[in-house]
């Protein structure tokens, strides 16, 4: 028997600081996951934790990870050229085919942009599968702003609204939460439309009820979880809630299924 | 499980020959069985009943329910993933041999709960647990009565089984045995007299249990905000969140992973995998410190919700067994089985 | 014609000189403090009988029962027979007669804390100790008084006794079901003396700070922590109230075996004997310990025992009482 707690070594090939606190380490990985699926990443003796995908391309893995605990600490220490060690993907991703074809309102809050970047990345990278995006993105402050290089290239191509919920004076762009955003969005005709929605439990919660009352169906919302996922193999119990388990039934749900899900 | 049997041997042994069959299954299965540890209890001078590995007949105890179940056998408190060595993971040996576990009914339909989880939940099987599992035989410990007032297996569905390689009943000093496991039979002793036993099982609990419908419990969840009731508040206030309910609990199964280094040798260590419990502070906080269910009644909402309506939506049956362990440990004097009786009545009342 | 009595035979007796001429007190021991309610019925006959209706529950656990004619004393012991009989006797108390009432009075009733029959902190059965107590050291004259508290939060007020016995439990952790809660360390800090911590994610105990409450094995949600059946006490010395100089006692044995305890408590009675001043009416054993010096008096209570490895005896006394200064720091 294999064991699927067995992680793999993953050589750090960059590493980018996003903000004072966030930083992008680039690992060399050969099989790439979907977008929205998670990763363990361990270093031995330090522990073991999730990590969703801010990034895939040819060899490598990009995860935008924030120092907050003895995993994160340690991953801040390494160097380019040293290992973390990575098992999974793990869970459901973004529904790439049921997007396929239908315009895309992506709303992304604080850290909730990384798990979702990988699709704003596909779906600019193919328009011709889609029928336009309308990228939100709601941080809590200026300095917090993940991506700003993707961000202006993104906004190249499809439009991007940003708004920080506080800043200091001389910002030039827009201060609100992100349901802010939702009234200036032109949905029609409704039925086109598919929603990404990701972020911190109580930005996903209103800002689906916004959608909701725009006159989107459950069904064209998508929404990613976050939970303190374990094993990632449905075993550990950290991430149910309800009869889901979040590493296997999800991260990504629709919304469908995730109006039911209560904690 | 096992085969259906060839020839099911029932018999009466005496105190010698029941150690002469204990002494014959030794020499293949490591035994376990509940024994009694004088003065480790958790008040003083009071005893613990736990799983231990035994070797004659006399160290089992028939009369009493275990404080812990049986599910430390196949799911240690803590367990050992890996031993860590710079960068190099090794998993540790588990030992190899096979193991014979004396147990109840309602324990017997705990280890299937168990391996609901750990088995067929997610895309494949956890491998320490189905390792262990691989290797072990059960034997039933007959009740024929509820063992005291806090058995509700029989409202559980969990009071038969038939899921045993050997069934024991203790009569007297004698023991009355069934073997049905083709491997076992030879270990009986020759001079065993033939006896009429077949085990049997409690038909009644000591006190009437309502299951709700989980299938009603689920509209009045989503329909009629049954998080909302006013009962969650309740446990609230009574609720301290120790954690014993979980880890009593014969199909609790939740576990927390963590990595040590050792203290002299820190470039070595182990990557452990311990009980977890979802009424225990810190179950659910994510790096960054956000937590959910941080109230005691939305726990205590939370763990009764897993075993008698979330697990059955997955797996079409219920996750408590109705071993009435939880009860039994609660220093708030919770009932388990009046809550769900509880939730009955809420949904009758609806 | 007035009354004419030997006081001090009297209150050998157990009984008390009063404040009314006519009338004394009868003091009723209860080694352990709890026994069999069918008792209490004689002692409602004694009171009802012979004394002026009432009882007076003391803080050492015993009755006294008021209003008894002096001349009533030789009737009253009589009838006390029963209770001597099945509250010292049947516990191992060498008595001769059970018709002549108690013969002494000066070594007080060994008091308990309701113990572990009820009380789930406890980590022993303290009146059954502190029968066993009663029975090495009573009857005896001198003044000693012993209490016996199931755990350190002494709900018998131990250390406001000459011996105070306070049960402790050596805790074990077995690492193998530590899962790292916390739940012991959180509540020995918070409560107790905060002798442990996590090491490695597994809870360690500090010998030197653990007082052997065994509060840890209550919160262990695993099992992981348990009492060794072996039972263990410390032992407090020389507390008192009292008008000269009230103090807590002080540590003068940790992790001491029963036999200990009894062994120390059966050679107070020589370092009395040897020590007393014998020109006072009585002098308090703390008193006597004050003029000859800690380390004599630790000598007398060790003479020819037998100390358990585990035992630890204190090195000096630290009290911490008061003496009365009301020049100092009272305004009038």
């Amino acid at each position: 028997m294999t064991n699927p707690y067995q992680p793999q070594p993953a050589a750090i090939l960059d590493i980018r600081p996003e903000t004072a606190i966030d930083t992008t380490f680039r690992l060399a990985w050969d099989t790439p996951p979907s977008p929205g699926q998670f990763y363990e990443v361990s270093l031995p003796r330090l522990g073991e934790a999730p990590f969703s995908i801010s990034g895939i391309g040819d060899g490598y893995l990009d995860m935008t990870i924030r120092k907050v605990g003895r995993v994160t600490e340690g991953i801040f220490a390494l160097q380019p050229g040293d290992h973390v060690y990575l098992r999974g993907p793990y869970g459901h991703g973004f529904p790439l085919e049921q997007l396929a074809g239908k315009r895309l309102v992506i709303a992304a809050g604080g850290t909730g942009l990384a798990p979702v970047k990988p699709v704003i990345q596909y779906a600019l990278a193919h328009p011709e599968r889609f029928n336009g995006m309308e990228i939100l993105l709601g941080f809590r402050s200026p300095e917090d702003i993940l991506f700003r290089e993707e961000i202006a290239a993104w906004q190249q191509q499809a439009p991007v609204h940003i708004t920080v919920d506080r800043a200091a004076p001389g910002w030039p762009g827009k201060v609100g939460v992100i349901t802010e955003l939702l009234p200036g969005l032109d949905l029609a005709p409704l039925d086109q439309f598919q929603a990404v929605v990701v972020g911190p439990p109580l930005m996903m919660k209103f800002t689906v009820r916004a959608l909701t009352e725009r006159g989107l169906c459950d069904d064209q919302i998508w929404v990613s979880y976050e939970r303190r996922m374990s094993c990632g193999l449905g075993k550990c119990g950290h991430c149910k809630i309800n009869e889901k388990y979040v590493c296997v039934d999800g991260p990504v749900f629709n919304f469908t299924e995730a109006r039911w899900l209560i904690d | 499980m096992h085969d259906t049997p060839s020839e099911t041997r029932r018999v009466r042994l005496s105190c010698e020959e029941a150690d002469i069959l204990l002494d014959n299954l030794a020499a293949h299965y490591r035994l376990f069985a509940p024994v009694r540890l004088p003065g480790r209890g958790r008040f003083s001078d009071q005893d613990a009943i736990r799983y231990a590995e035994v070797h004659t007949v006399h160290e089992i105890e028939h009369a009493r329910r275990s404080h812990f179940s049986p599910k430390e056998i196949l799911f240690p408190v803590s367990q050992t993933l890996f031993y860590l060595m710079d960068d190099a993971l090794q998993e540790p040996q588990d030992d190899p041999r096979d193991m014979l576990v004396f147990l109840r009914a309602c324990d017997i339909h705990g280890i299937a709960r168990l391996d609901d989880i750990f088995l067929n939940n997610g895309p494949e099987p956890e491998p320490y647990y189905a390792r262990r599992r691989a290797r072990i035989k059960l034997a039933l410990l007959e009740c024929r009565h509820s063992l005291d007032e806090h058995c509700f297996c029989v409202a559980m569905g969990t009071n038969r089984t038939d899921a045993y390689a050997m069934a024991v009943r203790c009569d007297e000093g004698q023991l009355l045995v069934e073997v049905r496991d083709d491997d076992l039979r030879p270990a009986l002793p020759a001079s065993a007299a033939p006896a009429d036993f077949t085990p049997e099982f409690p038909t009644a609990d000591p006190q009437p249990v309502v299951v709700p419908d989980a299938d009603r419990l689920q509209s009045a969840i989503r329909d009629h905000g049954f998080f909302a009731h006013p009962m969650w508040a309740d446990y609230a206030k009574r609720c301290i969140a120790c954690g014993r309910c979980n880890t009593h609990c014969m199909t609790c199964s939740c576990f927390t992973a963590y990595d040590i280094a050792y203290t002299e040798q820190p470039n070595a260590g182990e990557r452990r995998r311990v009980w977890a419990s979802c009424h225990i502070d810190r179950f659910t906080d994510m790096a960054g410190g956000h937590a959910f269910r941080d109230e005691n009644g939305s726990r205590m909402r939370f763990k009764t919700m897993h075993k008698i309506h979330d697990f059955y939506q997955r797996f079409g049956r219920h996750m408590c067994v109705g071993c009435g362990r939880c009860d039994a440990s609660c220093p708030e004097y919770i009932s388990f089985a009046t809550c769900i009786s509880a939730i009955s009545r809420v949904l009758e009342e609806r | 014609m007035s009354t004419d009595l030997n006081t001090k035979l009297i209150m050998r007796n157990a009984y008390r000189i009063t404040s009314d001429r006519r009338h004394t007190c009868l003091r009723v021991r209860v080694p352990g403090g709890h026994l069999e309610a069918r008792h209490l019925s004689l002692i409602q006959h004694i009171a009802d009988t012979y004394g002026n209706g009432t009882v007076h529950i003391t803080t050492r656990q015993g009755f006294e029962i008021p209003g008894i004619p002096y001349e009533m004393i030789p009737e009253v012991n009589r009838a006390l027979a029963p209770l001597l009989e099945a509250l010292e006797v049947a516990i191992g108390v060498p008595l001769d007669d059970t018709t002549q009432g108690y013969p002494a009075a000066g070594t007080r009733n060994v008091a308990a804390c309701i113990g572990n029959r009820v009380c789930p902190f406890a980590n022993n059965d303290t009146t059954a100790l502190a029968q066993r107590i009663e029975a090495t050291i009573f009857p005896n004259h001198y003044h000693v008084k012993v209490a016996v508290t199931g755990c350190p939060n002494d709900c018998i007020k131990a250390h406001l006794q000459d011996f105070g016995i306070i049960g402790q439990a050596a805790v074990e952790i077995d690492a193998a079901r530590c899962i790292g809660c916390e739940a012991c360390v959180t509540n020995c800090r918070k409560r107790v003396t905060g002798a442990l911590e996590l090491q490695n994610m597994i809870a360690v105990r500090d010998a030197q700070r653990c007082i052997g409450c065994g509060e840890c094995v209550l919160k262990c949600p695993t099992g992981a922590w348990s009492r060794n059946p072996h039972k263990f006490f410390r032992m407090v010395i020389l507390g008192r109230t009292g008008k000269k100089n009230p103090r807590l006692a002080a540590t003068f044995l940790e992790w001491a075996a029963e036999p200990v305890i009894l062994a120390v408590l059966r050679n107070v009675y020589k370092f009395i004997d040897e020590h007393i001043d014998r020109s006072l009416p009585k002098e308090h054993l703390g008193y006597i310990v004050d003029r000859i010096g800690y380390p004599a008096f630790r000598d007398a209570l060790l003479d020819g025992v037998a100390l358990n490895p585990q035992a630890r005896v204190a090195e000096r006394l630290d009290f911490h009482g008061y003496w009365h200064t009301a020049d100092g720091i009272m305004q009038w």
